[in-house]
Parts: structure tokens; sequence; C-alpha cells
């Protein structure tokens, strides 16, 4: 397919502002929706609820750190939804409820994450198979491993350990899962900007012909995205076990489309190769926002489900444009 | 390589696989070959057909289309949601409404896409979500009301022998097969997801052979839509969403590249077929209809990793080494 555009002569957000200011931006944006939150209703900027809110969003925060660094590469992950369902069933079952298990079944759920994410990359890479249907089947292929192991009736409980990650706080006030979000964050920060994958990352969906000549081994550096993408959507689902205790066959569902938005609202190209995590973060806070703000409004699950699909629309009209043409 | 030498290669194996497989599953189980499972069949595989026809349009531009199961769902609570329950008019409207609805949602996408040059994948997916929530809105929960008449006719028969799916999905056959295959329109199609900037230098218009291309997988969406309405006598809002994954499975089983400009409907109907019968015989040995979800993204990878080494299906070239590395 066609790849060089010719760029419009109309300007875009990114032509105008530096990235920078555009994250800054879109910050500014989380702030003004606190504000506007609280003028709705009152105590929506409250300690405790702006707490709720980024516990919210650290589950979406995981999992869109997966998804950034597969769309860096050019791709696309459809498959962290239901690899989000199964690592939230399979902790249940594995954990049973006892502290004794959580070491084998977190490291179990990391590796089965893993795994199917590297079928996503070794499919995407070795049998260029485009990523769009690749992901979307492998999540097939994931829904029906765990409808299969949990007879459509998942079984089983979180441990108290996973528990008090997902429910607990520190210091009485401070969520504990935001602050392992907010490590994350930081150590993916730093691996983007500072190491030899970070930067292989990029060239890699910038440019893969240049990055190949260069000596870049795109398809290890693509395989090892994917596979994180499957490892960091499988933690999500555990995480998400933690703070509702059962598990839930449907917890995934609406993440695979929350996930890309996150990613899209915060600036991440989706042709690869430009953008970073700080702007996924930004973009995960506002989704969440933008649904609490929505459910206070008393705005039907049907109506947000429009609101996600506005936004994602609004985001790419305000981050990129190209001629029409005949 | 002729034309014709193209076109054989590309729907050959699809059929050959099919009548393996369907021919392997009468021998085993003979009551396959029986007239009612047939008839069966036809009504499974009509939604598969034109939503398979409909997503293979879009791909050979090069596109996707991931709001086809929305405009299904959203087709179907409307054709549920007609006022008039029990009158002609009611029948009338529930002809020509859902069609026209889903119509719709493909000229937005389309618009949206060719307007703005965004990705289609980005595009759809958002608006997949939008009409989502605009069919929840109407119908929370299955329900809604059929006209009497419409469920029996949708899966009656034509002088008391000819299946009215079989007449549906073999009329969107040959219809879109001559429209790819005999009209400038279809010509401009494969030109487009063969090189979009040479189709738009040799003077073809690109933007509204996509627009084209997005309504008509749209309305036909709609018609598949309308189709189950009348099979379940009901309307769901979430009735298309496996119909996403499984318009690209046919699409791609019945040969159709994905990187676009290669392929076409000539498979669909052997696709379709396989993909159902894929169903039907795990249901015969009982398999849980878990396992079903496995099987078809396995059968969905096995068909993309043929065809995504070239043009159509060439078993011999699959794994050799591409010649082409950015095609990665």
């Amino acid at each position: 397919m066609e790849r060089a555009r010719i760029r419009a002569a109309g300007q875009t957000l990114p032509d105008l502002l530096s990235r920078n200011a555009i994250i800054l931006l879109l910050f500014l944006i989380v702030v003004v929706m606190f504000i506007s939150g609280e003028i709705v209703a009152r105590g929506f900027a409250s300690f405790s609820h702006i707490g709720a809110i980024l516990r919210t969003a650290s589950f979406l925060g995981i999992v869109a750190v997966g998804q950034t660094l597969v769309v860096l590469t050019g791709g696309i992950d459809l498959s962290v939804g239901p690899i989000i369902t199964m690592g939230n069933v399979f902790i249940c079952m594995f954990m049973g409820g006892l502290d004794a298990n959580n070491l084998w079944s977190l490291s179990a759920i990391i590796l089965l994450g893993m795994a199917f994410g590297t079928i996503n990359g070794l499919g995407v890479t070795y049998l260029r198979i485009s990523p769009l249907v690749m992901t979307l089947a492998v999540g097939s292929l994931v829904t029906g491993v765990t409808l299969i192991f949990s007879q459509g009736a998942p079984k089983g409980l979180a441990s108290p350990f996973l528990r008090q990650m997902g429910v607990g706080n520190l210091a009485g006030q401070v969520p504990i899962i935001v602050v392992i979000w907010a490590a994350l964050s930081a150590v993916v920060i730093v691996l983007l900007g500072g190491s030899a994958y970070g930067r292989k990352l990029y060239y890699t969906g910038a440019n893969i012909k240049a990055a190949i000549l260069s000596g870049v081994r795109v398809r290890l550096v693509k395989t090892v995205a994917y596979s994180l993408s499957g490892a960091f959507a499988a933690v999500s689902g555990a995480l998400m076990a933690g703070y509702t205790r059962t598990a839930f066959l449907g917890i995934g569902d609406e993440y695979t489309m929350w996930s890309i938005a996150a990613v899209v609202i915060g600036g991440t190209s989706l042709t690869g190769g430009k953008g970073g995590y700080v702007g996924t973060i930004a973009g995960a806070i506002i989704l969440v926002l933008l649904e609490s703000l929505l459910t206070v409004m008393k705005m039907p699950e049907a109506g947000r489900r429009i609101a996600d699909g506005l936004i994602i629309l609004i985001m790419i009209t305000v981050y990129f444009r190209k001629p029409a043409r005949g | 390589m002729t034309e014709r030498q193209r076109n054989l290669r590309l729907f050959v194996p699809v059929y050959a696989i099919f009548l393996f497989i369907y021919l392997g599953a009468c021998i085993v189980e003979p009551t396959f070959f029986t007239w009612n499972n047939n008839v069966n069949l036809f009504t499974r595989i009509t939604p598969l057909i034109i939503v398979g026809i409909a997503q293979s349009l879009v791909i050979l531009t090069g596109g996707i289309d991931l709001s086809l199961g929305a405009s299904i769902g959203l087709s179907n609570v409307i054709a549920a949601s007609l006022p008039f329950v029990d009158s002609p008019a009611n029948i009338v409207l529930w002809l020509v409404v859902p069609p026209l609805v889903g119509l719709c949602v493909g000229l937005v996408n389309g618009f949206i896409i060719t307007r703005g040059g965004f990705p289609p994948l980005i595009v759809t997916l958002a608006s997949g979500a939008i009409w989502k929530g605009v069919s929840l809105f109407i119908l929370p929960e299955p329900g809604g009301n059929i006209s009497q008449g419409i469920a029996g006719t949708v899966t009656g028969t034509v002088f008391n022998f000819l299946p009215v799916p079989l007449l549906i999905f073999l009329a969107v056959f040959f219809l879109f097969q001559t429209v790819l295959r005999r009209t400038a329109f279809g010509r401009s199609v494969y030109a487009i997801g063969g090189n979009e900037t040479i189709a738009f230098e040799s003077g073809i218009l690109v933007s509204r052979i996509k627009i084209g291309v997005y309504a008509i997988s749209g309305m036909l969406g709609g018609l598949a839509g309308m189709f189950l309405s009348g099979l379940m006598n009901s309307g769901d809002p979430l009735v298309g969403e496996p119909y996403i994954l499984n318009s690209i499975a046919v699409a791609v089983i019945g040969g159709t590249s994905l990187s676009g400009g290669t392929g076409g409907v000539v498979g669909i109907i052997g696709g379709a077929y396989i993909f159902q019968l894929l169903n039907n015989i795990l249901n015969l040995l009982a398999v849980s209809t878990f396992y079903q979800y496995v099987a078809k993204g396995l059968v969905l990878i096995a068909a993309l990793a043929v065809t995504s080494s070239g043009a159509g299906i060439r078993l011999g070239s699959t794994f050799r080494r591409p010649k082409k590395r950015e095609a990665e």
C-alpha cells in the first residue's frame, strides 16, 4: 500500500505545537475535567475521588503500556481485551483465595500473557500477517482457551495479597496500585527514551527499511513489543481480580478499545515511530475521567460507548490530516 | 498469468478444500447429506456470505471495516423496532429501512476516512463503538417485534423447493461478482488496492470509489442485520459482534489478500462454507461451543499464513523467504 503521503497545507496540532506542549495541554485537560466535575457534583475533585479515578486509570494504564509499544512499531494489538479476561479468570482459579499460591500463579499469568503475545509477534513478523487480523484471531483463540478452562463459569478467589494490591492504600490515602503504575510508568518512560531497545522500537516504527539496513533486528524488536503487550494485559487482568475479588468473563471486553483510545488521545501516531508513554498516561486518565463524569451526569451505558467513539474521532481529526483525493 | 488463470488460482483451492471437508463430513455422518441439513446450512451461511462480500470489497481497496458488526446490530434493532407491526406497511419498511441505515453508517465511515485521510482501522473502530451505543439506546435488551410472516418467508421456499436464503446469497454473490469483474467501479477498486497513488494519477476518483465501497459495505451489513432479524424473529443490539471477525475470516479464506488489490468474491461461498462447516462438524462431534473460538482463531491464522505470502493462495511460496521485506 502506498505509504508516502503528501502533508496537507492545513495545519494540524502536531505542526503547531511541540510534543511537550501537547502533553502539557493533555494534562491541562485533566485538570479542567476535574474542576468541571467538581462544579457538576461536589466532591468530584476530592482527594479520595482523585484516588479512585487514578486507581481505575491504573488498570487501563498498565494495559496501555503494551499497546503503546505495539503502536510505536506501527502495529496494533486487538487481543488485549481477551488476554485481560484470561488473566482475570485464571488468576482466581490458580490462587483459590490462598496467599500460598501467589508466586507461582502470578508468574504463570505473566508467562501465559507473554506466550500469547509472542504468538501475535511471530505471526506478524514471520508469517507476515497484518497485526490487526493476527491479534483479532489470537483474541478469539484466547477467548476460547479462557472459556474451555473455566467451563464458562469462572471459579476461585483472589488471594488476600492480590486483594491488597487491588484495593489497598498506602499511608491511608494513596492506592497501592497507583504507586505500582507510577513506578512502572517511570521504568517505561526511561526505557523508551534512553535504552537501546527503546531507540530500536522508534526506528522500526518510523522507517522499517532504514532500521533493517542499520542492523536492527526488526522481527525481534516487534515480537518483544507484542509479548510485553500480552504480559501487561494479563497482569492488568490479574490486578482487576484483586480489585473485584472474583473473576468476570466480560471484564476485558471494552479494554481493547480503551487502550487504543488512550494511545490515540496521548498523541502516539498509529503509523508508528512517533509518540510515547507520557501522552498515554494522560490519555488513560482522560478516558476514565470522561466515564466518571458521564456516570455522574447519569448517562446510560449506551451513551458512554458513544462518547468513547466520539472522543477517538475527535482526537484523530486533531492529530492528523491528509488532502482528500478525487 | 492471464486473468483467467489468476481467477482459477484464487478459487480452485478454496472450493477444493470446501469439497474435501463437505464430502468428508458426509461420509462420516450420513445425515449430513440430507436436504434438510443443506437448507439449514444455506440459512447459516447467508449472513456470512453477505458480510464476507462486504469486507472483501473494503479489503480489496486496502482498507478494513471494523464497524460492520455495528451496522449489522444497528439495522437489526431498527428492523425490530419499526412501527405498524403486522401490517403491510411494516413489511415495506422492514425491506427498505435496514439497508438504508447500513448505507448511512457506511457513507459516514467513507466520508471521514477519505476527507480526513485517517486510517480506516481506527475510524471504523470508533464509529463502530458509536453505532453500537446507538443500538443499545434503541434496544437495550434483545427483543422487539417482527411482523408475522417475515420469519416464515426468510426461512421459507420459493415454488416449494428453492430455499429463500440460497436465492438471497446467490443473488448478492452474482451481483458483486459482476460488479467487480465487469464494471469500471470494480476495476477501480482493484486499482486502488494495488497502488493508490498510481490509481489517483491515472484519473480514478479514489475518494469517491472508497466512499462507495464503505457505503456498500454498510448496506450489506444492513442487509445481513435485516436477514438476521427475520431469522431470529427479534432484534439484538449485539448480534453483529461476532461478524467483525467472521467477515474478515470469510474474506481471507475466500482468497482476498489483506494487503489489498488481490482476491475477489469468487471464493466467498467456499470460504463461508469452510468456516461454517468447521462449526457444524465440531457440533456434530459434540465438542463444547467454547472450542469453536479456538477453531475460528486457528483457521483464520492458518488461512492468513497461506494468503499473506503473496497474491491469492500459493501454497508453494508460503515458506519461501520474502522478496520485499517491507511487507512486514
